[in-house]
């Protein structure tokens, strides 16, 4: 059962992060491949506040969330202020950066990682009650993202996208609307750092390295960018994967490389054959409420 | 009297070719002022000069007498200068109605704060904003397409739609960029109405045009451009008459 646990937290988990990560790549077109250091900010954040501060496991995590988020508008901001790709590129310096510093400081572990992390809920109320908070953590998630691309935010974001100069000439300002997409994205990955911290109550730098930017960025791609059901399937597919490939009982040593070949392989395939992904998104932006009546009405 | 727009001294040059020689422009609330002048002689340039999507070298623009030059595209905007594209640059995603509903002065759906907490104010807004947008369709005669999607509409429409989208700010100084390029017909007649009634409402207008008829019919004053810098200004009828323009325009 334990067992079981632990791929439904860790799937719940992906999901989380795919569905953010869809916010920022998908929905307003921010290229970047640090996703997984704000997840891993939010977990060493919530590690150490709570096991070396000793402060109560839920505030530690409150407080992983907003370091994950602020740390993600330190970046955002020099590199939005100027036009072009730079995020992509302060996103590749800073996802080293960051955790070349967990990997030295005696703070956080160094590289051996940061282990007897305090657990949550866990030993109140079993670990049944982790799943419900991991699960129903992903849910509102999934309909937050979801009721975002749908609401007036939604169709600010898809008209920035569209054309951004155009966006400029109707009084928009794209650049901190950027910041704060990028924001809300990587405080989520914050926050599913510390829920993954306070569960398996280990965590280590390499668990955080570019391999989780190329499975991440590869749920989103493959599910099927600006969608809801994309990254959920995404995240379900690619963690299914290596649990199929684990009962082959190849050494451990070739498991890690196959996988990474695995994501690429399929990132690949996918721009060759189905560029839109398992869900492909409907080119055409619409409101929850349609207002196609109401129009007509007033006709 | 002062001008509601006042551009003065404005210079720019980009690796040495020069696309604004000391400019000096005001547009004056009710007036329509066409800008002409061949390709090249940096009528656009202008335009991206005052909207500061392109900064200049010296010079200044003012709105209503402050000054916008350390503004912004986007600022200078929300102060009340609008502009449409030669090339429409509408949101193709979009449908017509989206395209004008993001428009306003003041958008809330654009700060995910209010998409989050203050939900009866986007409400407001959105049903006020919508009763304007098909109010200034309905004129254009664009309400029954108010629900396609704006990359789907005739050249023409299109170019009615980025019109309708550059009044929802109820700006105070409007630059219009070729509207008339590609538009003809019912169309045509439309702009040319909706131009006037803009004007008429009280807002500065300047339009870019190289359709001399449209400018002729509408502007109660041209300004020739030549090689970033302006030659002669005048009623539109006097400066069609010059033959000294009209060879500039023209060519050899």
């Amino acid at each position: 059962m334990e067992y079981l646990y632990g791929i439904i937290i860790i799937v719940g988990l992906y999901v989380i992060l795919a569905t953010s990560f869809n916010l920022i790549i998908g929905y307003g077109g921010l290229v970047s491949i640090a996703h997984p250091v704000f997840f891993a900010l939010g977990a060493y954040t919530s590690a150490v506040l709570s096991r070396d501060v000793g402060a109560p496991v839920l505030l530690a995590m409150l407080a992983g969330t907003l370091i994950a988020l602020l740390a993600s508008i330190a970046l955002a901001l020099p590199s939005l202020r100027v036009s072009g790709d730079y995020l992509l590129i302060a996103s590749i310096g800073f996802q080293l950066g960051i955790l070349e510093m967990i990997k030295n400081f005696r703070f956080t572990g160094g590289p051996g990682g940061f282990t007897n992390i305090p657990p949550f809920l866990i030993r109140e109320f079993g670990r049944e009650s982790y799943v419900v908070l991991v699960l129903a953590v992903m849910i509102a998630v999934i309909l937050l993202v979801w009721w975002i691309s749908r609401s007036d935010y939604g169709r600010a974001m898809t008209a920035m996208r569209d054309d951004e100069l155009a966006f400029s000439s109707i009084g928009r300002d794209a650049m901190w609307m950027k910041i704060a997409i990028f924001g809300l994205g990587s405080g989520i990955a914050g926050l599913a750092g510390a829920l993954y911290a306070h569960y398996f109550r280990f965590i280590a730098p390499e668990q955080f390295e570019i391999l989780q930017s190329s499975a991440i960025l590869t749920m989103v791609v493959v599910g099927g960018l600006r969608t809801t059901w994309g990254p959920i399937v995404g995240a379900l597919l690619l963690q299914a994967m290596p649990q199929a490939i684990s009962f082959l009982h190849l050494p451990p040593s070739v498991l890690g490389p196959i996988q990474g070949l695995l994501f690429t392989g399929l990132v690949l395939v996918f721009m060759f054959f189905r560029p839109q992904g398992l869900v492909p998104a409907k080119d055409v932006w619409r409101t929850v409420q349609r207002t196609a009546g109401k129009v007509r009405e007033n006709r | 009297m002062a001008g509601v727009l006042e551009v003065r001294d404005l210079s720019k040059s980009f690796d040495g070719i020069v696309v604004a020689r000391h400019i000096d422009l005001t547009l004056q609330s009710r007036r329509v002022v066409g800008l002409i002048g061949p390709n090249g002689a940096g009528k656009t340039s202008l335009f991206n000069l005052i909207c500061g999507v392109v900064k200049s070298d010296s010079g200044s623009v003012l709105l209503d007498g402050a000054p916008l030059d350390r503004m912004k595209f986007h600022q200078r905007v929300r102060g009340g200068l609008s502009r449409t594209w030669q090339h429409t640059r509408l949101f193709p995603s979009l449908p017509v109605i989206d395209n004008l509903l993001i428009a306003t002065h003041d958008y809330p759906g654009e700060r995910l704060v209010n998409v989050l907490f203050a939900r009866r104010r986007l409400k407001a807004h959105d049903g006020v904003a919508r009763d304007k947008a098909l109010s200034i369709l309905r004129k254009m005669g664009l309400a029954n397409v108010a629900d396609d999607l704006a990359s789907d509409l005739p050249y023409g429409q299109q170019k009615l739609v980025g019109v309708a989208r550059a009044l929802m700010a109820d700006a105070k100084c409007l630059l219009l960029d070729e509207p008339m390029a590609g538009v003809e017909g019912q169309a045509y007649a439309a702009m040319q109405r909706v131009v006037r009634e803009v004007a008429e409402s009280g807002v500065a207008v300047c339009v870019v045009e190289h359709n001399i008829a449209f400018i002729r019919d509408l502007c109660d004053e041209g300004v020739f451009m030549f090689s970033g810098a302006i030659m002669a200004r005048g009623s539109v009828a006097e400066l069609i008459r010059d033959p000294q323009l009209t060879e500039l325009y023209f060519g050899h």
